[in-house]
């Protein structure tokens, strides 16, 4: 390391970027885990391994996956939303009441997008502009936006779309179900989204130091509000695929949902510390939980023992992750103490 | 390098701090400081702490709006409202906390904020990743500065070459002067040498830098002249070459030049 100011001039130029590694295999260990697990269902249980399960799998991710990539960028942005759920109820019992009322599909279809993005905006609003934490702000929303869902269907159980509405759901384009496509389709753009747009940098950027994005010019309080905007328009493609998907609503969908989408980011890699995340961790950690959930369903396991699957999965994700990024103290302390015995061991 | 009043009628200094005061209620942080900076040359700052280093680097990179006095740059006066507007006449500051988001690569933290797009189907403008990734590594060739990887988020760099990318991002603007808060400090023997290598390499390619430092035998390494405040009062301001460890230190603590 020790370099004099000629070496650095004459071989300086040739370092830069010398150690950059051309592939990055970021995700590789839990699509390792999806595969494994798979093997195991399927050793289990044979009909697990079947295309038809498979694509079963996927049908049911296809919301989860959609609202994880708004997810993804929220998370990355060091912020969280937990009115995800609420959010999804709102607007597919609004979209219902209008069906209801003799409205053309089309028209309700915008107003109900144009509501998904207000209501995510509410949540961005009061980041930027009031400096409620994201935590409070959308823990606010979440019971809020919920009771909206109640008052406005005042308990109803709707049913019945149009049938434009339901092929959404449950039609299928070249033997592939249509949520499962337009998953796909979703996750490519927000890929592209997250990686190669001026948005996608400015979200890490904020998350990562918002100070420093700040100073260099980035619009904090425009990015918070789109990327919670942004949250509201993936809730509600979300919500458009499980109506679709179930032809049905009340005021009670999506419950727990935000802890379901939140555990695929973080699984998948996303910083809960925000600066740091990645669509293709999020899709595999949508995918990982549905594979899960759907193997504890054909093993006759209880859907309240689910509940307590996510909720441990979701803490030994987040402790793997700090384990990896060397925030847990006590265990830099040990390892450093550990050292220095083993030095001092040497020396004598 | 000692000026005289000839030399200085021929020809403008970049930049020219003219009897310039700062209070704080009834502390006057800054009493009158007078000090001109050449363009490509390095002005080290030193003094005690509270002796006014800080507040007036603020004034001059737009942080802070003097009480009294005039900053002239290229004899021209001027008044910044903000960082911004320095910014734009060319007068970049690196303060201590370097201003770098650390999860993102290094090319992400250069161009943050003034990004290369291009547009994809005439509708969306996507980010020239290669384009940006291509000019940080002239941009750092031309300064000599080495870092093995661009890809890798900048955590994962050391102190001193996060230091050097703090700097350099500040290049692509091409300013005439840099401020810098300390830049050597908190840095290992080598990452000080290569901090300073760069320091030396910019004055070369004729960017004026202004810094503030503790350590005296950094100062006297790469500085061209000291300027030495006591309790918000220039001491003075010597030429390196003709000045000797033990006056600047005096100057420093007894406050006579």
């Amino acid at each position: 390391m020790s370099t004099t100011a000629a070496d650095v001039r004459s071989g300086g130029s040739k370092d830069i970027g010398s150690a950059d590694r051309r592939f990055r295999l970021e995700g590789l260990g839990l699509t390792l885990v999806i595969i494994a697990l798979g093997i195991m269902f399927t050793l289990i249980n044979p009909r697990f391994a079947s295309i038809d399960n498979f694509l079963n799998i996927l049908t049911q991710a296809s919301t989860y996956i959609i609202v994880a990539m708004g997810m993804t960028f929220v998370i990355s942005k060091a912020g969280i939303d937990l009115s995800v759920g609420s959010t999804l109820a709102v607007v597919t019992c609004v979209f219902f009441g209008f069906i209801d009322g003799g409205m053309p599909w089309g028209l309700a279809l915008i107003i109900m997008f144009a509501l998904g993005a207000f209501l995510g905006a509410i949540n961005g609003l009061m980041v930027a502009f009031l400096a409620v934490p994201a935590l409070i702000a959308t823990l606010g929303t979440m019971v809020a936006y919920r009771g909206i869902a109640l008052l406005h269907s005042s308990g109803k159980l709707y049913y019945g779309l149009p049938p434009e509405i339901v092929w959404l759901g449950q039609g299928r384009l070249f033997g592939i179900p249509v949520p499962v496509i337009m998953a796909a389709i979703f996750v490519a753009f927000c890929w592209w989204l997250f990686n190669r747009t001026r948005f996608g940098l400015h979200c890490r950027s904020v998350g990562g130091n918002r100070e420093a994005a700040r100073l260099a010019g980035v619009p904090v309080s425009r990015i918070e509000i789109l990327v919670y905007t942004f949250m509201g328009v993936c809730v509600t493609i979300g919500g458009l695929i499980w109506m679709a998907r179930i032809d049905g609503a009340q005021a009670t969908l999506g419950t727990a949902m935000e802890i379901h989408v939140i555990a695929a980011t973080i699984i998948g890699g996303t910083s809960l510390f925000g600066g740091r995340g990645t669509i293709y961790g999020s899709l595999a950690g949508a995918i990982l939980l549905t594979m899960l959930n759907n193997a504890l369903v054909i093993a006759g396991v209880e859907f309240f023992w689910q509940l307590v699957a996510i909720g441990v999965i979701v803490v030994i994700a987040v402790t793997v992750n700090n384990v990896r990024e060397n925030r847990i103290v006590w265990l830099d302390t040990l390892r450093a103490r550990r050292k220095q015995a083993q030095r001092g061991a040497r020396a004598a | 390098m000692s000026m005289t009043t000839e030399a200085l009628e021929l020809h403008q200094p970049l930049l020219s701090v003219r009897d310039i005061d700062k209070s704080y209620g009834g502390l006057r942080a800054i009493d009158g400081v007078s000090l001109d900076i050449e363009g490509g040359e390095i002005v080290a700052l030193v003094g005690d702490n509270g002796a006014g280093k800080s507040t007036l680097i603020k004034m001059i990179c737009g942080a802070l709006r003097p009480d009294g006095g005039e900053i002239f740059l290229r004899g021209k006066a001027i008044a910044f409202g903000s960082p911004k507007d320095a910014t734009d006449a060319g007068i970049e500051t690196v303060h201590q906390s370097l201003g770098l988001v650390d999860t993102l690569n290094v090319p992400e933290n250069v161009f943050l904020g003034r990004e290369k797009t291009f547009r994809v189907l005439g509708l969306f403008n996507q980010l020239d990743l290669s384009a940006m990734r291509e000019e940080t590594r002239k941009l750092l060739e031309r300064f000599g500065i080495s870092v093995p990887t661009l890809n890798e988020p900048v955590f994962r760099l050391s102190g001193g070459q996060r230091q050097t990318i703090a700097i350099s991002r500040l290049l692509l603007s091409e300013p005439s002067l840099i401020i810098m808060d300390e830049p050597m400090a908190a840095l290992g023997v080598d990452e000080g040498r290569r901090v300073m290598d760069l320091v030396v390499n910019l004055r070369d390619q004729g960017i004026a830098v202004l810094m503030i430092s503790h350590n005296l035998e950094h100062v006297f390494k790469v500085a061209d002249r000291i300027a030495v405040l006591k309790n918000g009062r220039l001491v003075g301001v010597v030429a390196t070459s003709d000045a000797s460890r033990e006056s600047v230190v005096s100057m420093i603590t007894l406050g006579t030049a």
